[in-house]
């Protein structure tokens, strides 16, 4: 009787904690998942009353349309050197501000701040840094360089790339420097005794123990460089023609811009499925190579 | 293990249901006529008779030009003055960017009491009845007739027009003065001052293509003095079959002006400069001409108050191009307010005081569309305007726009274009691609 009486008491407070969540990632997330699903399968122009079936018409249409395509490649280009780029330097960073460092915490602070600004304020920012503001070095110093990445096809994925590594960097930084910071000393010491040079310490102690927060920062950019959006809204437009109109961008522009609701929702939610694909592969491998110290 | 099944079967059905509900409300979402039919809510009854100083909150959609934002709070005082009851509640928008989205919004939600936009937005949201009838009004007696046939449906007014924006080439009166430079009106005249231009080694035209629109915008400016100014109903033609971008060689025409402009430019950096700066250039000299706007004049006079600058119609093959004026801020009602009375009366604000209207055309730097209300701020290029004018050469640019929709249709032809002109495409390839969109070109 008693024991009934504790599961019910669990069972209340399991409830309690799971309910307000579950609402939110309820009406937030899975609500309009479903109503997407359903109008995937729709022309609706989002403004009308009806919406007429059109059953696998869109998605037919998703996989022979050459913008989607190109948006795909152009959003998988960016997502790759993203997570190579960001990864790597943030590392490097992470690593430099865990040592004996003069003034870290003053360096940690300036690699963050870009973090905290908005990315539409960033990619406006780069836009004046490429055309007003770098341009004007080359007249200082009578070089020849071509700033001007947001201005033609060939170099609008590396311009965008530095502006979104500038941004983002000193936020995954300090994921990696709060897992340097948290491997045991004994481990190194250990490594010291049995005869380790830096280098093999790094490979076989660093990296193990840095496995969580690799998997944190490389599923964290990944998916966020896959919904990457705002920074082209305020700088390249998705331009010059369709040169960076990344997956989401071409899913807004088509379903509200372009008034192909339908469309719109049949891209979107083949993004969701490949965002998910991407997110459970990725995990699965990541999390076999994690250790415990 | 119990408590995980109860909890299980908890979860699930509370999921469900709710998706359902979702998907319910969505299906039930008030449709335009619905919207036009339906009865004031109880709890949102418009004050009664005898009860005028009952306080009334409006909700405003202002989808907004760039010359426009500001333009609110000058509302806001002169409503206050006169109807102190009446508060205007402001969502200001880009119109370019977020008017269209937010209206497929509300159009789920419900419409706010006013919505500004542009007049082509009464052909979009007019015909499927969410707009009320301002037809016999007295403050549409205020607007000029000239306004009136780009926000009529059915022979009803839907829209308020307020001001006007005009279109064509802005050109640097100084350069041309001292370089003997006549105005262009043909083809043939322009390809000369180009040339004249270049050996003088100034750059011809100003642009900023980074911004797609502006592709659009110029794209349209051509079109409608060669295509929708002989064929006022292309778009409808290009639905029916009977017309095609590929075969119309006034369309060719229209998208290969592109390519004279872009030529002419500053190649190199126009895929990444904004409005902003291609503006400045103009007035600094480094530039002699813009295909633009009136919306560049407030950047202009930023720049230098002293400007000199004039404006005639982009020429044509045929030397018959006219001036286009852009009908701009257009007040409209949702036929579903139960707030009409409280709307009426800031309409007739926005229209009787001529000193409101004074200062916001005099801010926005933009021609008056109300009678008896001549803006007092030093536009250089008035004198143009009105010779146009008198001479009966100004076409209304809702003449194309009202044929071909902006979102979806006229913006993906533009970055076509700008395909195009990088060297990725060929113009076939961008004039197919438009017919290919066909079914996305009606507004």
């Amino acid at each position: 009787m008693r024991k009934k009486s504790l599961d019910n008491k669990i069972f209340l407070q399991y409830v309690s904690l799971v309910l307000p969540g579950m609402l939110i990632f309820t009406v937030g997330l899975i609500i309009p998942l479903f109503m997407a699903f359903r109008y995937s399968f729709t022309s609706w122009n989002g403004m009308t009353k009806e919406m007429p079936f059109v059953g696998l018409e869109n998605y037919k249409k998703f996989f022979t349309d050459s913008y989607v395509r190109d948006a795909w490649a152009f959003t998988i280009k960016f997502t790759i050197w993203n997570t190579i780029i960001q990864n790597v330097f943030a590392l490097l960073f992470a690593m430099a501000l865990d040592s004996a460092v003069k003034a870290k915490k003053i360096y940690r602070t300036i690699f963050f701040i870009p973090c905290l600004i908005s990315a539409l304020i960033t990619g406006f920012v780069w836009l004046r840094m490429y055309s007003n503001i770098l341009p004007k070095f080359n007249e200082l110093i009578g070089a020849h360089f071509n700033f001007l990445l947001f201005g033609s096809k060939e170099t609008v994925l590396l311009g965008l790339l530095i502006a979104n590594n500038w941004q983002w960097i000193g936020y995954w930084m300090l994921i990696y420097l709060a897992a340097l910071q948290s491997v045991p000393l004994e481990l190194y010491e250990a490594a010291k005794v049995d005869g380790a040079s830096r280098w093999k310490q790094f490979i076989h102690v660093t990296l193990p123990m840095l496995a969580p927060a690799f998997t944190i920062c490389i599923v964290g950019i990944t998916t966020g460089s896959l919904k990457v959006y705002d920074l082209m809204v305020s700088s390249t437009g998705g331009g010059p023609g369709r040169a960076s109109t990344s997956i989401i961008y071409l899913i807004y522009n088509t379903a509200i811009g372009g008034r192909q609701y339908g469309y719109g929702s049949a891209m979107s939610i083949s993004l969701v499925v490949v965002l998910l694909i991407i997110a459970v592969i990725q995990v699965g491998i990541l999390r076999k190579r994690e250790v415990q110290a | 293990m119990k408590i995980k099944k109860l909890l299980s079967l908890t979860v699930v059905p509370t999921l469900v249901i709710a998706s359902l509900t979702g998907c319910g409300t969505q299906t039930e979402a008030p449709s335009a006529s619905e919207v036009t039919e339906a009865a004031p809510k109880e709890e949102t009854k418009p004050a009664e008779e005898g009860k005028e100083q009952e306080k009334v909150v409006l909700k405003v959609l202002a989808g907004q030009s760039t010359t426009d934002a500001g333009v609110e709070d000058m509302i806001d005082e002169a409503l206050a003055k006169k109807y102190p009851e009446i508060t205007l509640e402001w969502e200001c928008v880009d119109w370019g960017k977020d008017f269209q989205p937010k209206m497929q919004q509300y159009m789920q939600s419900g419409l706010p009491d006013i919505m500004i936009g542009k007049a082509q937005d009464v052909t979009t949201y007019g015909s499927q009845g969410l707009l009320g009838d301002l037809t016999g009004k007295e403050y549409i007696s205020k607007v000029l007739d000239a306004a009136l046939p780009g926000v009529t449906l059915d022979n009803k007014v839907y829209g308020l027009v307020y001001n006007a924006l005009y279109q064509g080439v802005y050109y640097n009166k100084q350069i041309f003065k001292d370089n003997n430079i006549e105005i262009p009106k043909t083809q043939a005249e322009l390809k000369a001052v180009i040339d004249k231009l270049n050996g003088l080694g100034i750059t011809p035209f100003a642009t900023h293509f980074v911004d797609t629109w502006s592709i659009g915008n110029i794209t349209m400016q051509f079109a409608i003095n060669d295509v929708f100014n002989k064929t006022p109903n292309w778009g409808d033609k290009l639905r029916e079959g009977e017309a095609t971008f590929t075969q119309s060689p006034e369309y060719r025409s229209a998208y290969e002006y592109n390519k004279l402009i872009f030529d002419n430019t500053w190649k190199d950096e126009t895929f990444s400069l904004e409005q902003t700066e291609a503006d400045a250039r103009l007035v600094q000299g480094k530039a002699a001409m813009k295909v633009s706007g009136s919306w560049s004049i407030q950047n202009f006079l930023d720049v230098d108050e002293k400007f000199e600058f004039g404006i005639f119609p982009f020429p044509n093959q045929t030397g018959d191009s006219k001036l286009i004026f852009e009908p701009n801020i257009t007040f409209m009602k949702s036929a579903d307010s139960p707030y009409q009375d409280a709307i009426d009366k800031v309409f007739e604000v926005v229209t009787n005081d001529k000193e409101l209207a004074l200062e916001i055309y005099n801010y926005t730097k933009t021609a008056s569309m109300l009678k008896d209300v001549t803006p007092t701020f030093t536009n250089p290029s008035q004198a143009d305007i009105d010779k146009y004018a008198s001479d009966g050469n100004i076409v209304d640019a809702n003449t194309g726009n009202t044929q071909l929709q902006w979102g979806g249709f006229q913006e993906e032809n533009a970055k076509d274009i700008a395909e195009w002109l990088q060297g990725n495409i060929t113009i076939d390839d961008a004039l197919k691609a438009a017919d290919a969109r066909k079914e996305n070109s009606k507004p």
